[in-house]
């Protein structure tokens, strides 16, 4: 199969936008995490084959991450119909059949409490505090001090010549500093998607609740984000074991898993 | 008891079961779900060349589990923690009846808990007043995302649930034991949600809630509320095997967990037969903090903490007197059964026989 059809999409594209979709609960790529089995191109028609970790993945996250698969695929030019198929899980039917016909989760999921919003809320709310942490270090590393950083504006952010890098303007524009621009990136992308940040005047960072941080409380928020950055990736522990336990039982061994991913990269 | 540095380490295991999972007893294709799931999560954690097979896993009755859990002293006392999922297992999956099997033949090593489920409303109640005249029950353990009928949970402050904590409190049944741990299948996750815990926690200061798995995943809830509340603990069950094949994550972990709740309020806990003391007291510690974390945190896992930790916190919840203990178990059954008497004889060199 080569990669690219007369007017589909390439299957490189395809692998870009299925990588913004991430495992809600651990804030991480679903083609990092491997979750991606298979990408088949047939001409302006594509199809994704996903499996998660264990079959018994909360069926809310399930649908999230193939809904969000279907939608960031169908956004492509020249892709007319996107199918995510996802295998090997307790209620694969009810999401394949929901979430390729574009049915709301409560409608595939009568016996569930409702829509997935409020769950899905929830994470986000989270990987915004984890990625504060990851920005925030990179502030401290930088040499600004608390007060300054829980005083910053998006205003106060501009990219400079070099892309990876950002310059934080101090003092009435005084003063620039600059860091690294990847961590702050990461955070302003999801702080904007919660709307904890949404004009450039807002205050950039926050506490968990959302509340702007006092000066006095730094320390504890920063324990605090890296608290819930500490909580993903142990979920992220307990989800890699659980895949290698079932990848020896399936008898499927890694190596096959392997291939598809290269396949993937390279294909 | 475990040996280091030349002391000797009582190990309480507060998180065991006996329970039956045979075919003959699932009525209900939650029940199946829920095996295959705890399967799984035992074959991750547990050393390869340890592993059990799924027959064995659904029942294995008394004998074994005596065993598992003293015949290399790997622990001297357990805490059996009931689940019992009575719509998915004839029998139910793992009763305060069921353990009772092996608590009341050795008393002297085992603390029985039991439950209650507020759904039950007045017969629920009875049945936790007999719990404590039967068996003098300490403390309970809740299962707040149980199945019943059509419902598929309940909470820790809901206005019934705080009629049964009144009754705890009344009894004086002071241990509390909410499971907050992983998504287990068919159990929907949004019923493992930690935060009724708070609620709960400061409206029954004299009660000790010991929240069961550390509210994985929601570590972040977890120790966030247990900072605020002082009688929160944390059962370690499901953190503790990280340290075998996650030891990076185990020290970061435990890391959190000691800043934020501190050493006197962390409970050992095997969840057996999830997986299995004979194993797991050696690797959780033999477990070290990397040197990154002990800077970060300004947090130890040495002798002091691992003796509360493995024994002495749960000691102190359930008024075990340790010492007076190690002198009955020089002379108890168990310790007949498999040989253990010089294992607790005294430290002291034996007095002169004159």
């Amino acid at each position: 199969m080569t990669g690219r059809t007369s007017d589909g999409p390439s299957r490189e594209a395809v692998r870009d936008r299925l990588d913004r979709v991430t495992d809600p609960e651990l804030d991480r790529s679903i083609v990092e995490l491997e979750y991606v089995d298979a990408i088949e191109i047939d001409g302006d028609r594509v199809t994704v084959h996903v499996t998660l970790p264990t079959a018994w993945c909360s069926p809310a996250f399930a649908w999230m991450m193939t809904s969000d698969a279907r939608e960031e695929v169908e956004r492509l030019p020249g892709v007319a119909r996107t199918r995510v198929f996802l295998r090997e899980h307790m209620h694969d039917a009810e999401i394949n059949r929901g979430v390729n016909a574009g049915l709301p989760f409560e409608d595939a999921f009568p016996d569930a409490d409702g829509a997935v919003d409020a769950v899905r809320a929830e994470l986000d709310r989270k990987a915004r505090i984890a990625r504060q942490y990851d920005a925030v270090e990179a502030l401290l590393e930088a040499g600004l001090n608390p007060e300054t950083i829980v005083s910053l504006r998006p205003r106060d952010l501009e990219r400079t010549n070099r892309g990876d890098r950002v310059a934080v303007y101090l003092a009435d524009r005084a003063v620039g500093v600059s860091v690294p621009a990847a961590p702050i990136d990461d955070y302003l992308e999801k702080a904007r998607e919660t709307g904890a940040v949404d004009a450039p005047t807002d205050v950039l960072f926050r506490t968990p609740e959302g509340e702007p941080i006092d000066p006095e409380a730094f320390d504890l928020v920063h324990r605090r984000a890296r608290l819930t950055q500490v909580n993903m990736s142990g979920q992220g522990g307990i989800c890699d074991g659980l895949r290698e336990a079932r990848e020896k039982r399936l008898e499927r061994t890694p190596s096959v898993r392997r291939r598809s991913g290269l396949l993937l990269d390279f294909e | 008891m475990y040996q280091q540095d030349g002391e000797s380490i009582f190990v309480i295991d507060a998180h065991v079961h006996l329970w039956d999972a045979s075919e003959e007893n699932i009525v209900h294709e939650g029940g199946e779900e829920f095996i295959q799931c705890f399967y799984d999560y035992h074959t991750t954690f547990t050393p390869e060349d340890l592993q059990w097979g799924m027959d064995e896993y659904r029942k294995y009755g008394a004998d074994r589990m005596v065993r598992d859990l003293f015949e290399d002293a790997a622990a001297d006392m357990a805490i059996f923690q009931p689940t019992y999922l009575s719509d998915f297992y004839e029998d139910g999956f793992n009763t305060t009846h069921q353990n009772a099997e092996l608590a009341t033949e050795y008393p002297e090593r085992f603390v029985l808990n039991g439950s209650f489920d507020p759904r039950d409303g007045e017969e629920g109640m009875e049945h936790l007043e007999e719990l404590h005249e039967t068996y003098d029950i300490q403390g309970v353990k809740l299962y707040t995302a149980e199945w019943r009928g059509e419902s598929k949970g309940w909470r820790l402050d809901d206005e019934e649930a705080f009629r049964f904590l009144e009754k705890c409190s009344e009894l004086g049944i002071e241990n509390i034991h909410p499971h907050k741990g992983p998504t287990i299948r068919p159990l929907n996750r949004d019923a493992f949600d930690v935060k009724d815990v708070d609620d709960a926690a400061s409206s029954f200061s004299e009660l000790n809630f010991i929240v069961e798995h550390v509210g994985l995943p929601r570590l972040d809830d977890f120790c966030w509320i247990a900072g605020q509340e002082p009688n929160v603990y944390g059962g370690l069950a499901v953190a503790a095997p990280f340290a075998q094949n996650r030891p990076g994550k185990f020290s970061e972990i435990m890391s959190e967990l000691l800043w934020w709740l501190g050493e006197d309020r962390l409970l050992f806990g095997s969840d057996y037969a999830l997986w299995n003391p004979d194993w797991l007291v050696e690797e959780v510690m033999e477990a070290e903090l990397t040197q990154e974390h002990r800077a970060e945190y300004g947090v130890e896992w040495d002798l002091e903490t691992k003796k509360k930790v493995m024994g002495e916190n749960a000691a102190k919840l359930y008024d075990i007197d340790v010492e007076e203990k190690k002198a009955q178990f020089r002379e108890d059954e168990i310790s007949r059964q498999f040989g253990l008497e010089d294992h607790y004889a005294s430290e002291e060199p034996a007095a002169a026989d004159d």
